[in-house]
């Protein structure tokens, strides 16, 4: 865990780029700070491996101050990617990888074994080990130079813009990659961008600064979108927050709708009947296996003889976009039900078999149940009062 | 060409006097620039007054140096080489400096987020990345301290310049051009060693940006070092 107690950071000249921050980042989470050019972002995160050193406060990490630390034994055990990956352009990329490793005492052998290990870790081809990092794309550079923070095994990784130089589908790659590793490796991750999409991607919580080094609100990213503290915050996060908070909520608590389905060797008649009594506009048609085949309008079947099977009845509409309630969360649901001619989303298991039916009032009602629990919880949290 | 055969042990041994007498200062340069540069490089307001005191000296004639080092060394090697380090010093220098300060800047923190000290930085970080910049002022301090052993012939310690020496008195055009070649070849010697030296220190260099394959030329072409500087 690394802590900052009322940290201020005054540059000569005056310049306060850090004001009285006090941040909690817990071990094995990933932090994010975010925050327009200039507000201190950077600052914050070099003094935690001690590069710049407060003018006032303090830091602890695991409840030691870092003030008490040598400054070079304290950064080997932090890991610390930058934007251009600043790797070492007359090493090649193994040794490149194995820098850390090498400085705490290893051999040469078993760093390179280490650092062989890394680059499979991280997504690099093993013939690019003898290469120099010129040779690399500005990507590839960026893993390594991952890979190369996390060579040693630190348990704090240390990340400032580390995405920012490459285009964005090699972006929302990395970005992908690092959620990956976290899930596999739990680093307590600070990570420095001034992109909330990326923020809101990656971070477990995410710390908004405002100009003057000021820290206006740290949540977690579904708790940001839904309630930012003000209008500052919420101006930062974006127009569509409402949709994108969405998000975070599993559509697993979505009550799907189960009435309105038929199979195809249903009578028109049976199927009317069904209809009504579920006060259904349309049914779901379904085959054999419960594979979604489209939609039929109530109204259609009225004008259908009573006996005709479903099979022979044309769809009035074909089944549109499906999701997947058991993985998918509640903006899926919805983009879902947005696209589909008849505003409501067919859920599917994982062999595409039919579990049930969505829409907007479903979700409506599901995003409430959601934002109920959620204030619930901060309420408990806030009163301190421990769950009986 | 008779004569050049019928002297070849001469020839032989004033080249080898002309290279003792420049590479040796070019060697003390260097070990004197590369402190001085680091330190330059370290604190930067340092790097402007020595720059003008090495620049200053550059632009001292070698015969008022003589007269002036004559009195305490005598008539010796050493008095032609003191004038020859001076010069190296003024063309190496500011390599050093050019060299530690091309290592660009996310490179130098990375060193520094990564735990290396100052010491170590140096050692593994900054001057193999300077490397390349240091050993292209050596190649411009070697070559002129080559050529300009000649003129400790002033004081008849001239390696090579013997001969223009000589074949002047003697109004003997072979034995000038002989030294001109000489000194030419000598040159191209020891620049191709110091490429093959760059080629063999800097590996990480090959395949971005090429070598020369007329190394001398291209040291040439690179104009006096002293020259842009301000
Ligand atoms: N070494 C320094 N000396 C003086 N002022 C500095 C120094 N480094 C940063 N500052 C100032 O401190 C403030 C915060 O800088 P910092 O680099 O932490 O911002 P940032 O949030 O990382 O910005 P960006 O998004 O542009 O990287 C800025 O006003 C900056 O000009
Ligand atoms: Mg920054």
């Amino acid at each position: 865990m690394i802590t900052f107690e009322s940290v201020t950071k005054r540059y000569p000249g005056g310049t306060v780029a850090v004001d009285e921050l006090d941040l909690e980042v817990p071990a094995g989470q990933t932090m994010v700070l975010v925050g327009p050019s200039g507000c201190g972002k950077t600052t914050s995160l070099r003094m935690i491996n001690r590069m710049v050193d407060p003018s006032s406060g303090r830091i602890l990490i695991d409840g030691k101050d870092i003030q008490q630390s040598n400054p070079a034994i304290l950064r080997r055990g932090i890991g610390y990617v930058i934007q251009q990956a600043g790797l070492f352009p007359h090493r090649t990329i193994v040794d490149n990888i194995a820098t850390v490793p090498l400085l705490t005492g290893w051999t040469k052998q078993k760093a390179r074994e280490r650092a062989r290990e890394l680059m499979d870790l991280v997504g690099l081809d093993a013939q690019m080990a003898r290469r120099y990092p010129h040779q690399l794309s500005g990507g590839q550079q960026q893993r390594v130079g991952v890979a190369r923070a996390l060579a040693a095994d630190p348990p704090v990784l240390l990340m400032d813009e580390p995405f920012s130089a490459v285009d964005p589908i090699v972006r929302a790659s990395l970005q992908d990659e690092l959620l990956r590793l976290q899930a596999e490796l739990h680093k307590t991750v600070v990570l420095v961008t001034h992109d909330i999409e990326e923020a809101i991607k990656v971070g477990d919580q995410v710390a908004i600064f405002r100009p003057g080094g000021k820290l206006v609100q740290v949540d977690t990213p579904q708790r940001l979108l839904a309630a930012p503290i003000d209008s500052y915050v919420e101006d930062f996060l974006g127009f569509d927050r409402g949709i994108r908070r969405l998000s975070f909520l599993a559509a697993d608590t979505l009550d799907l709708d189960v009435d309105a389905i038929v199979g195809q060797d249903a009578t028109a008649a049976a199927a009317l009947a069904k209809a009504r009594k579920a006060g259904a506009h349309w049914l779901l048609v379904i085959d054999s296996e419960r594979l979604p085949l489209g939609w039929i309008a109530a109204g259609e079947l009225d004008s259908t003889p009573a006996d005709t099977r479903l099979a022979d009845v044309p769809l009035t509409s074909d089944h549109g976009h499906t999701f997947r309630a058991d993985t998918d969360s509640l903006r899926a649901a919805l983009d879902a039900t947005v696209l589909s001619t008849t505003g409501q989303a067919v859920s599917v298991d994982d062999h595409g078999r039919v579990v049930g039916v969505t829409s907007y009032d479903r979700l409506r009602a599901a995003i409430q149940k959601a934002d109920d629990a959620a204030r619930q919880a901060a309420a408990a949290a806030a009163g301190g009062v421990p769950a009986a | 060409m008779s004569w050049v055969f019928a002297n070849i042990s001469m020839l032989a041994h004033l080249t080898g006097q002309n290279a003792y007498l420049a590479l040796v200062p070019v060697l003390i340069g260097l070990v004197i620039s590369v402190p001085l540069g680091i330190v330059c490089a370290r604190w930067s307001w340092l790097y402007s007054p020595v720059l003008s005191i090495t620049s200053v000296l550059y632009a001292l004639p070698a015969l008022a140096l003589f007269v002036v080092l004559i009195a305490y060394t005598g008539l010796t090697d050493t008095t032609v080489m003191i004038p020859l380090t001076v010069y190296t010093l003024a063309v190496l220098f500011p390599s050093v400096v050019d060299g530690l300060r091309s290592v660009p800047e996310p490179v130098r923190q990375a060193a520094v987020a990564m735990g290396f000290g100052t010491w170590r930085r140096l050692a593994f970080v900054e001057l193999p990345i300077a490397t390349p910049v240091v050993i292209a002022g050596l190649r411009i301090a070697t070559v002129s301290s080559i050529s300009l052993v000649s003129v400790g012939e002033l004081i008849g310690i001239g390696g090579l310049g013997y001969l223009f020496e000589d074949g002047q008195q003697r109004d003997f055009t072979t034995e000038i051009v002989t030294g001109i070649v000489l000194i030419i070849v000598l040159a191209l010697v020891a620049d191709t060693v110091l490429v093959l030296a760059r080629r063999w220190l800097t590996p990480w260099q090959r395949g971005a940006g090429g070598d020369s394959r007329l190394p001398i030329l291209r040291a040439t072409l690179r104009g006096r070092p002293g020259a842009g500087l301000t």
